[in-house]
């Protein structure tokens, strides 16, 4: 079976999926793990399709059904670049299906008639987008199918009337976002070509490249303004600023959390993907001479510093733990931008200069590295802030306080993801921000705006740490609250059953595995380049990883830059047992005591210190810059 | 020519013997000058030392929210500035040269303050709380301002190698280093806040908040904590050293490290001083303050992408 084949069928069964599911629907259990079954299936069509490609290279593109009146084509290619896409969302999404499975019987009034059919469309649509080449008919059709399904899923518990004005304003922003990428593919599209013995339609990605040479020489004018399309209409997608925050704070706060997780994790990559296909993939390297990357990458990179920075600020005001997350996934999209835009803006220069070629590699494999460590440690949070609210009723962060004492398995899952993505050496999202400053630092004799934007993103990294230290630290930590003390009396253990633990602990699990094996990514992302011949990206592919004698870990062409994760880990561990060792050498007692509280006789609820006071100093600085808290539930 | 990997062995049990073992002499020196500015007699240089001891032997009250949090934050408070301490040259070479940059450096130095704030969030009690606020906005404040100096340092030196960049390269090859110079005057008066002294001790401010993030520490894991302060001065010592004045480390043995930890010595007496004469500041004032310094490293970092 090839690629292409395994994504059809991917998705002929989704669609019967979603019947079979809406027929069972009465009974939450047996339709939940039909829906299990059923996504686990096509999940693992997509991920055989991805090895496929990663293993062999690129197949066939398959043509299923032509409409050359509307220049259009229902044609499905899967090459590296979709390979990566297609098994970050099938990873994601069989393991939110799983956990949907106990997670739904929470919801008392709502049934599922409305979640798994929508769910298992929406996972479909994700596919498809990621897959099909057409940029018009087809491409409207998945990006419909996407949204109206997440549409449904937003407005879920559509009694809320919050969550239903979220649901329509997210509808909203996708209608025009889907309109500015029709229109910009219309731009560009010229007419069919043939290529090799296969005749594309006048809106496939393929006749549009092979015809953007001629374009950019004959009208420049009209290829900026489609770019600058595309870049708002997959801007709006992925949650770049000032348009992520015009739907995304609000849509996945509420959703039902493991539709949180696909939507932060998964759904608004789609508009990465779209960025990486148009700004990259869609440049032939014949072209390069009359592409102004310098000037898109310049855009690009700015407006990633400027999400990243604005969307962090915004989230260390929350104090709802979904609203939070969701901001963060704002600012975390914007070092993905960064990183791409770094890319765009290095190869321009230095195409035919190694050591710069090799930052543009570097920049590059930062942001498609980012991009899956982001989908694995935020789905990991939202799975998280599902398993507290399950347990505890609330998203609001100054109601919990203790909770690791009755949820010791989702606290440390949650530990490990808030260090993922504050980015703490030896966990993934250290690895793969360290890519996109050793591209933006040493790029900057390249492209001198590069240094001040990586200065911004270090210090938005220390404001997500204080953001996730209150994440984590009020909720699980400082002292249990009346709402924790008071669910606990009913019920000794607030924990969450197996089959929600057991996606928390698969996602952390990668969280650690790409930390301290970056490499291992690396590698992955090389094989997606080389499966990719497409545009520029054949350009990124012929730089080869750079291989230091001794260095297990990752480096940068001509060592200049590099991260041994094994050494530190054994460093780090050393210096513990030392410390260990120290402590013990006085030999000394220990007793377990009641805390000492000044003298006054009880701490009370009222002196309890939450999220709202935390870091005041700096939230009132920032007043200015937007995002105030909001209140969901 | 790189080293042998035994020689960077020797290196680092070199450097982190140095930490362990001189560090409460540095802070014998500057409470014994701090009492002598202030017409005081002051604890004879070797206190610290006995303080430890001291500290080590007495009876360990856990009384925390989450006694594991906190026994986990004491071992990675001292486990993590003895980390660091691998990756700064000090008066020899550096052991970690082949296992991390500068960008690994900047974010292992967080490690450090995620020891106490998670001290302070584990205790749960209102003062720690306030402590580990306080922490946190000093650390969002300060770090960036290391972080310039190191990116401003990476820039000139066109890598991000330890021992390209800890090595004056902040100064770059120009005639006049104008970069380099903003730098070493941002880090030299930030540099009180690095090493948490006064007039920047807000996060423990023992007359406010009582000791904040390490008011329910007590006995051997207190001593860790003291011992992280102590080894602060003698870490941040070291990377300034070897940012803006890093000759003599070619020298023979042992006169390097005799020079390195004069140069240490210079340094702890100028925070001595300064933290002599200063009351402290509220944590506004130093936000405020900082917030200031950001802006001069952020035109310095312009500069330096000019090539200036």
């Amino acid at each position: 079976m090839t690629a292409a084949n395994a994504i059809l069928l991917a998705l002929v069964i989704s669609a019967a999926g979603a019947l079979i599911t809406l027929l069972f629907s009465k009974n939450k259990a047996v339709a939940g793990w039909i829906s299990f079954f059923i996504t686990a299936l096509s999940g693992l069509l997509a991920i055989y399709a991805a090895a496929t490609v990663l293993l062999s290279g690129p197949g066939e593109a398959v043509t299923i059904l032509s409409l050359p009146a509307a220049g259009s084509a229902f044609r499905i290619y899967v090459d590296g670049l979709s390979a990566i896409f297609l098994g970050l969302i099938a990873t994601i999404a069989i393991l939110s299906a799983f956990f949907s499975i106990s997670y739904m019987e929470h919801y008392k009034e709502y049934g599922v008639a409305r979640y798994y059919p929508y769910f298992l469309l929406f996972v479909a649509g994700m596919y498809g987008i990621v897959t099909v080449t057409d940029m018009m008919v087809f491409f409207f059709i998945f990006w419909q199918l996407m949204t109206l399904s997440s549409y449904a899923l937003v407005r879920y518990e559509y009694k809320k009337r919050g969550n239903v004005r979220a649901a329509n304003k997210y509808l909203l922003m996708m209608q025009i976002a889907c309109l500015l990428i029709m229109a910009a593919s219309g731009m560009l599209a010229e007419s069919s070509a043939t290529i090799g013995t296969e005749t594309v339609q006048q809106y496939d990605f393929d006749a549009i490249r092979h015809g953007l040479p001629g374009l950019l020489q004959s009208s420049s004018g009209l290829v900026t303004i489609a770019f600058l399309l595309y870049l708002v209409g997959f801007g709006i997608k992925a949650g770049m600023w000032p348009f992520g925050q015009m739907w995304l704070p609000d849509a996945h706060p509420a959703a039902p959390s493991p539709v949180s997780s696909l939507l932060s994790g998964v759904m608004i990559k789609t508009g990465v993907y779209g960025l990486m296909r148009s700004f990259l993939w869609l440049i032939p390297e014949n072209a390069l001479p009359y592409y102004p990357n310098r000037g898109w990458g310049l855009i690009i990179a700015v407006i990633g510093t400027i999400t990243l920075f604005i969307g962090t600020m915004q989230a260390l005001k929350q104090e709802q733990s979904k609203r939070l997350l969701a901001f963060h996934s704002i600012g975390q999209v914007g070092y993905i931008l960064l990183g791409l835009g770094a890319c765009i803006a290095l190869i321009s220069t230095g195409w035919r200069n190694e050591a710069v070629m090799g930052l543009a590699a570097i920049a590059f494999y930062g942001a498609i590295f980012h991009t899956i460590n982001h989908g694995t440690f935020k789905s990991l949070l939202f799975l998280n802030a599902g398993s507290m609210l399950y347990a505890t009723d609330t998203q609001d962060l100054n109601k919990l306080g203790g909770l690791i004492k009755y949820m010791p398995v989702t606290a440390v899952m949650t530990l490990i993801a808030s260090f993922s993505i504050a980015g703490v050496p030896l966990f993934n999202g250290f690895a793969s921000k360290w890519s996109i400053y050793v591209a933006t630092i040493l790029g900057s004799s390249t492209a001198p705006y590069l240094g001040v934007c990586a200065l911004f993103a270090i210090l938005t990294s220390v404001i997500t740490l204080a953001s996730f230290m209150k994440f984590f630290g009020v909720s699980f930590l400082s002292r249990t609250s009346a709402l924790v003390a008071q669910k606990a009396s009913r019920k000794p253990l607030l924990e969450v059953n197996w089959m929600m633990q057991f996606p928390q602990l698969i996602l952390a699990a990668l969280c650690l595995v790409f930390g301290i094996i970056p490499i291992g990514a690396y590698q992955l992302i090389e094989q997606a380049l080389d499966s990719s011949q497409q545009g520029l990206a054949a350009g990124l592919a012929k730089m080869p990883l750079a291989n230091l004698d001794g260095v297990v870990g990752i480096a940068s062409t001509g060592g200049t830059a590099l991260f041994d994760p094994l050494v530190l880990i054994i460093v780090l561990g050393i210096m513990f047992l030392a410390a260990m060792v120290i402590s013990r050498l006085g030999g000394a007692q220990k007793r377990v005591d009641e805390p000492w509280l000044c003298g006054y006789a009880q701490d009370g609820e009222q002196h309890r210190y939450g999220a709202h006071h935390l870091y005041s100093g700096i939230k009132r600085y920032f007043r200015w810059i937007g995002g105030k808290p909001g209140t969901h539930l | 020519m790189e080293p042998q990997a035994g020689l960077l062995i020797i290196y680092g049990i070199t450097n982190v013997a140095l930490v362990l073992f001189t560090a409460p002499f540095f802070e014998g020196v500057l409470r014994k000058v701090t009492a002598q500015v202030q017409s005081r007699k002051g604890p004879p240089v070797l206190q610290p030392y006995f303080d430890l001891l001291k500290l080590l032997g007495k009876e360990d009250i856990e009384v925390g929210e989450n006694p594991t949090m906190q026994r986990f934050a004491a071992y990675l408070s001292l486990a993590a500035i003895l980390t660091v301490a691998t990756l700064v040259p000090m008066g020899t070479g550096i052991p970690m040269n082949r296992a991390g940059d500068t960008i690994l450096l900047i974010y292992l130095l967080t490690l450090c303050g995620i020891a106490t704030l998670f001290a302070g969030m584990a205790a749960g009690s209102l003062y720690s709380l306030v402590g580990m606020s306080r922490e946190m906005m000093a650390m969002m404040t300060l770090e960036p301002l290391l972080a310039a100096g190191l990116v401003i340092a990476s820039i000139h030196a066109g890598s991000l190698r330890l021992d390209a960049v800890m090595n004056g390269a902040i100064y770059g090859t120009g005639a006049f280093p104008l970069s380099g110079l903003m730098m070493l005057g941002v880090l030299l008066f930030s540099l009180q806040g690095f090493v948490g002294r006064l007039p920047f001790d807000i996060t423990e401010a023992e007359t406010e908040i009582m000791e904040g993030p390490l008011m329910e520490y007590s006995g051997p894991k207190l001593a860790l904590f003291k011992y992280l302060q102590m080894a602060k001065l003698v870490v941040y010592s070291a990377i300034f050293i070897a940012l803006f004045a890093p000759w003599g480390n070619t020298l023979f043995f042992p006169l390097n490290l005799g020079i390195f930890l004069i140069k240490v010595l210079v340094l702890v007496l100028l925070v001595t001083l300064v933290a002599a004469i200063h009351p402290r500041y509220r944590i506004d004032q130093a936000i405020r303050y900082f917030a200031g310094m950001f802006i001069i490293s952020v035109v310095a970092l312009i500069f330096a992408v000019c090539g200036l």
